[in-house]
């Protein structure tokens, strides 16, 4: 790998100058998020670097193998020179990596925050993103079928139980709000959030254990958030959570944990994770 | 004598609103040692620290005629120099650096040291003896080696009066004459007026040209040491039954230290 | 009585060993020598944070897109615009903090004294979450609101310790400096725990690093390095006054509070703006004086001072392009870098030095 770096590099340079301007009408474009890069790929476009996928690989669309993958880190995101090197003219990124986007602005990119943050945003971020990279109307297309798709498979939730959805950082839990991702799809899928009267920012808010067992709800929506290696061991701690052991959810053996990153993160088979949570979650089919 | 250098008169000084000095003059001229004495807590200190202008006070203290208070920085510090009591010893420091901080006053800010001030530096190492240390380290000295460092950090300064505020409280009586002598020599070969406040009074009567006595913040008495320091002065002041004999620089103390307090 | 007493001078010279025009040129060589190897190790890692990177750019590239001669074209604009920026950034922040390490363990006459001490550091962490966790649409206010409140947080601590009895004292500041610091940090926690989805961004802050934001954040601070540098130039014969007590000090035509004063405001501007771009890159205040005063043998400020801000330089700037480099393409922070660099050496040295 470090050994290939100086080739591409000069490959890079060599591409970069002269090609630029020919290949304008399908863009050099940097997709940061999966959502981003599946869109790209809908559109029948090959991004030149894409976000490294942390959880859900499985979900990314095939007509991205091969595509650069750049690590991410905090607080920038990919790392600058990596982008720099690759030269494009539209970077696709979110608001968590904001504190690079000064950078890459002045390197000459255009640099879009197009993330969905609801279910809702999924549509008009087709839209976005396809008017961006000058395929409008396709774009409309799809977002067309996913707004079909979606209500489509709302209305397939025939009961609908109470339900909180648990981040677990570490050992702290934080409740998904209605206004996040996760919360959102379950809402979506047809359960009731317990979280009326939570405030917090960004779609989550701090959550006590007493708060937990007092609102007592039908099922428990566990999320590690961790790294992917120790993921399985913050799963089983939520799974079997003394804490909760009173809750209705506890003791009809309804603690989910769901992993693979489906409700921290937006995808485009937003439909496919709602219809998920329905029969392996809520069981309201 | 008869040229005043500084002068004093009634000097008042109040700290945290108890009064400690109330009621002290002094002068001194070119070329005399003046002794300030008194008991523990007679304010002896406050009232020199007063004279070099790092105390406030009510009164009168004139240098060359001018209001204290009005020589402020570098003026002041060009004018006397100040031994204090227990200086800090910094660490990574040397003597000679020591001594060459003691000649900023005349340096101007962000002026570097010119070969007239290095010339000082050397001549008042010289002076006050430390020349053949002036590359320790101030951390590594004995107590007395530290006091001559003081000594010459005062006379880098080149002023025409030193004080110094217990110079010898922690010498051994090898160092406490070495430094007797040492200021003895700066008044009578090089015109310096110094102004010492000391405890032993069979040092300040060997040493000194006059003597001041402190007494509750107010001074009760001044001129020759012989004059001054008498059998009645020494029970008044300090409660002992005492007697000052001496011939030139040999002196002692005679106390009858088991006598019944006089009070 | 006053009699003449013989004019001998005292015995001197009891020390024995090298003459002394010699010894004194031997502590001048080894001072010279300790600065000279502060420049060269500065020089050095300036190259390497200049060619060093996630992307392999030629050293010629380097040279040329300084000498404005290279090709236009991204490795051109990964030095200029990335590499560049970065790299002055990471030689103010670290000469900003060697000053302000050398200013404050002079003016409080502690060798323990670092930005910490007068709350700039607990302030700065507090404004740098305010902005990170309460207002992450604005961003580009990070070092502003870092500047800021270590600016207010050492304005504070300068206010309760210059009121009252015992103004200017050296225990009325440092205890000032650790009631407000304690305030911020209960600050930090509570904006960390208040808004705990973005705290991850947070960490990086906390843990000190440089990013390559180019010049963004430099032209908001400019002016503060700067006044905490020309602050600087004036204290070192000062604190050097102040090293040997107030007293000696105050009669030699200084104003020790005053002097702590001034120190602790450029101390303050200058911890504050290196938090503000780096983050809490605490250590190289803690440490790099230290180094410098035990390394040349001298605790002089006129040496100390300057030559604190080339060490803290060159140590700021290796960690940083350590940090991008060992695990590139990602970005470590460089705090823990500061660590594992400076710890050892100076272990070393408190060894020889006792």
């Amino acid at each position: 790998m470090s050994r290939l770096r100086p080739l591409l590099a000069v490959l890079v340079a060599a591409l970069a100058a002269p090609g630029a301007a020919s290949a304008a009408t399908t863009k050099r474009v940097v997709a940061v998020t999966p959502f981003q890069a599946n869109v790209l790929a809908e559109l029948g476009i090959k991004p030149v670097a894409r976000g490294e996928v942390l959880g859900g690989r499985d979900r990314v669309n095939p007509l991205l193998n091969g595509v650069k993958i750049l690590k991410l880190s905090h607080p920038n995101g990919p790392n600058l020179e990596q982008v720099a090197a690759l030269n494009p003219k539209l970077v696709l990124t979110t608001p968590t990596f904001r504190r690079g986007e000064p950078a890459l602005r002045r390197l000459g990119m255009k640099v879009v925050e197009a993330e969905p943050t609801n279910v809702a945003q999924v549509p008009t971020q087709y839209v976005r993103i396809g008017k961006l990279v000058g395929r409008e109307r396709q774009a409309r297309t799809l977002a067309n079928r996913q707004v079909k798709r979606i209500n489509f498979v709302m209305r397939k939730a025939k009961r609908r139980p109470t339900v909180l959805v648990i981040l677990g950082v570490g050992r702290t839990p934080y409740a998904f709000l209605a206004n996040s991702w996760g919360g959102d799809i379950v809402r979506r899928a047809g359960g009731r959030l317990l979280t009326g009267g939570l405030t917090g920012s960004g779609g989550f808010a701090r959550i006590s254990n007493e708060l937990v067992v007092k609102r007592n709800p039908d099922v428990i929506i566990a999320v590690p958030h961790s790294e992917s290696k120790d993921i399985q061991a913050v799963a089983r701690y939520m799974k079997t959570n003394p804490a909760w052991r009173t809750t209705k959810a506890m003791r009809t053996g309804r603690v989910y944990v769901s992993t693979g990153n489906s409700l921290l993160q937006a995808w485009t088979d937003v439909h496919k994770i709602i219809a998920d949570v329905q029969t392996k979650f809520l069981k309201n089919r | 004598m008869t040229d005043r250098i500084l002068e004093a008169r009634d000097v008042r000084v109040a700290i945290g609103g108890v009064p400690i000095v109330h009621g002290a003059d002094l002068h001194a001229g070119a070329g005399e040692l003046v002794a300030i004495v008194g008991p523990n807590g007679a304010g002896k200190s406050t009232f020199a620290r007063a004279l070099a202008g790092l105390q406030s006070f009510e009164g009168e203290i004139t240098w060359n005629g001018e209001d204290v208070r009005r020589l402020r920085g570098r003026r002041l510090a060009r004018t006397r120099a100040f031994v204090p009591q227990r200086a800090r010893v910094p660490d990574g420091v040397s003597v000679i650096e020591a001594v060459r901080i003691g000649r900023s006053p005349h340096v101007p800010p962000l002026r570097r040291l010119v070969t007239a001030d290095h010339e000082a530096v050397e001549r008042a190492m010289e002076r006050a003896g430390v020349a053949g240390f002036a590359d320790r380290m101030l951390s590594t000295l004995s107590g007395g080696e530290l006091q001559r460092v003081q000594i010459a950090i005062g006379l880098a300064q080149e002023t025409p009066v030193l004080l110094a505020d217990e110079p010898t409280s922690a010498l051994d009586l090898g160092a406490t004459a070495g430094l007797a002598r040492l200021l003895r020599d700066l008044v009578e070969h090089h015109g310096i007026a110094v102004v010492l406040v000391v405890h032993d009074l069979a040092l300040a009567a060997a040493v000194a040209d006059r003597v001041v006595v402190v007494s509750r913040g107010r001074t009760v008495s001044a001129g020759p040491p012989a004059d001054v320091l008498t059998r009645e002065c020494l029970r008044d002041v300090w409660q002992v039954d005492a007697a000052l004999e001496g011939d030139g620089s040999r002196t002692a103390l005679h106390v009858d230290w088991l006598a019944p307090s006089t009070l | 009585m006053a009699v003449a007493t013989p004019a001998a001078p005292p015995a001197v010279a009891e020390e024995t060993g090298a003459p002394l025009p010699e010894r004194r040129a031997r502590g001048t060589v080894r001072q010279t020598a300790v600065a000279v190897v502060a420049v060269v190790l500065l020089a050095g890692s300036v190259a390497a944070s200049l060619m060093l990177g996630a992307v392999h750019v030629p050293l010629g590239t380097v040279v040329d897109a300084l000498r404005g001669t290279a090709d236009d074209g991204p490795l051109k604009e990964i030095v200029l615009q990335l590499r560049l920026p970065r790299t002055v950034s990471a030689i103010c922040v670290g000469a900003a903090l060697g000053v302000a390490g050398a200013l404050l363990q002079g003016a409080l006459a502690n060798p323990l004294a670092s930005p910490d001490v007068i709350g700039v550091t607990g302030g700065a962490a507090f404004g740098a979450m305010l902005v990170l966790l309460a207002f992450p649409g604005s961003m580009a206010l990070l070092p502003v609101g870092a500047l800021a409140f270590g600016l207010l947080a050492a304005g504070i601590v300068f206010a309760i310790a210059w009121a009252g009895v015992n103004r200017g004292s050296i225990s009325r500041l440092i205890l000032a400096g650790i009631a407000i610091s304690a305030l911020f940090s209960a600050g930090t926690m509570t904006l960390m725990t208040a808004y705990p989805d973005r705290v991850q961004s947070a960490i990086f802050w906390m843990a000190g690093g440089i990013s390559s934001t180019g010049w963004e954040d430099m032209s908001a601070v400019w002016p503060y390095f700067l006044a905490g540098f020309a602050l600087a130039v004036l204290l070192p014969r000062p604190l050097d006054r102040l090293a040997l007590g107030d007293d000696v000090a105050a009669s030699l035509g200084s104003r020790p509070a005053v002097i702590r004063l001034v120190a602790g405001l450029a101390a303050a501007f200058l911890a504050a703006s290196a938090a503000a771009i780096a983050g809490l890159v605490t250590f190289i205040g803690l440490v790099i004086p230290h180094l410098v005063r035990m390394a040349g043998g001298t605790s002089r400020h006129g040496y100390v001072i300057p030559v604190s801000a080339v060490a803290g330089a060159a140590l700021l700037t290796a960690g940083d392009t350590l940090a991008r480099v060992l695990m590139a393409p990602k970005e470590l922070p460089v705090g823990p870098f500061m660590v594992v660099l400076g710890v050892p050496l100076f272990l070393w040295l408190l060894r020889k030095a006792t």
